[in-house]
């Protein structure tokens, strides 16, 4: 009787011709009821549709995570153009500032010496100059024993 | 739509729209990267979403086109020689695994042309209307059902030969 039935629904099943609510039946006969013997060839069929159905991804979904982080690069690239320029900029406004102070300090550097070198060489020639009064001494003395 | 919105009402396809993707293409990593491809282009067509009556058949059709460009694509490049190893390795496996049945079903599944495999997916597995099948396939009830018909005994016929091959 029962297997009657599933016969019919079978036929029509392989026909295409049996509606969602039958191909329940068909289905649910096969993975859960006791299968007459001659029908078993078809209970893999069943079987195996009601196996593929519960297949699951196993995968998480990132989509999200991309798609967030797919809005920022717009914002990234010009806060990281903003840095490089400040940097850079910070690099050449700094740069000739501190040659003009190293620059004077040199130049006062150089004038001192110059003026300490122009001292001494005075003060040299001064020096050679005491030479001849020491030779005045020397002749006096001759005299002057 | 807003995230939230997203994943309560998009995200619980992801089962099904794998499980399409895998009857397509089989591999089990391709379909995933399929998948995570396909939510990342609903998630930019988002607000498409609405102009759709179902966003269910939405994401199956576009699922089910990405798939099938994947395929072309694939096999425009360099899986023909890889394909013709590949039935020579499959069938010795088919008979080594000859007295699992629903194994064998899987296997046949995988040897039906692609319409017939994506008929029956949308059909026998998740269980869709038939026009909601038409829809996604652009196509009408009839051809649908002749396809599913073809399927189902292609199916069948297999099978029991396998069986009968395996009994003699």
């Amino acid at each position: 009787m029962e297997s009657n039935k599933i016969e019919n629904l079978l036929n029509a099943y392989f026909e295409g011709n049996t509606s969602l609510s039958e191909e329940k039946i068909l289905k649910d006969y096969f993975n859960n009821h006791r299968v007459a013997e001659h029908l078993l060839q078809y209970k893999p069929i069943f079987v195996g549709l009601h196996v593929a159905g519960m297949e699951k991804s196993k995968q998480q979904l990132d989509t999200f995570e991309i798609k967030t982080s797919g809005i920022k690069p717009w914002w990234y690239s010009v806060a990281a153009l903003l840095i490089i320029a400040f940097g850079v900029g910070a690099f050449y406004l700094s740069q000739p500032q501190l040659t003009a102070e190293e620059k004077e300090a040199l130049v006062a550097f150089e004038k001192s010496k110059q003026a300490m070198m122009l001292l001494s060489e005075n003060l040299n020639k001064g020096a050679g100059q005491l030479d001849l009064v020491d030779e005045f001494t020397v002749s006096k003395n001759k005299f002057l024993k | 739509m807003t995230k939230n919105e997203f994943i309560q009402n998009i995200v619980p396809f992801k089962d099904k729209l794998y499980r399409l993707a895998k009857r397509i293409l089989v591999s089990q990593d391709e379909a995933e990267d399929a998948v995570q491809e396909i939510f990342l282009k609903l998630w930019k067509g988002k607000e498409n979403i609405k102009n759709y009556n179902s966003a269910e058949a939405f994401a199956v059709t576009m699922t089910k086109n990405y798939c099938l460009d994947r395929l072309k694509s694939k096999q425009a490049s360099n899986l023909k020689i890889v394909h013709s190893n590949y039935h020579a390795s499959e069938n010795l496996e088919r008979s080594v695994e000859a007295n699992n049945g629903v194994e064998m079903v899987f296997k046949i599944m995988e040897t039906l042309p692609e319409q017939q495999k994506i008929v029956l997916q949308l059909r026998d597995v998740e269980q869709f209307e038939f026009s909601e099948i038409a829809k996604i396939l652009d196509s009408n009830e009839t051809a649908i059902r002749v396809a599913l018909s073809r399927a189902r005994k292609s199916v069948r016929d297999a099978l029991i030969k396998k069986y009968n091959y395996g009994i003699k």
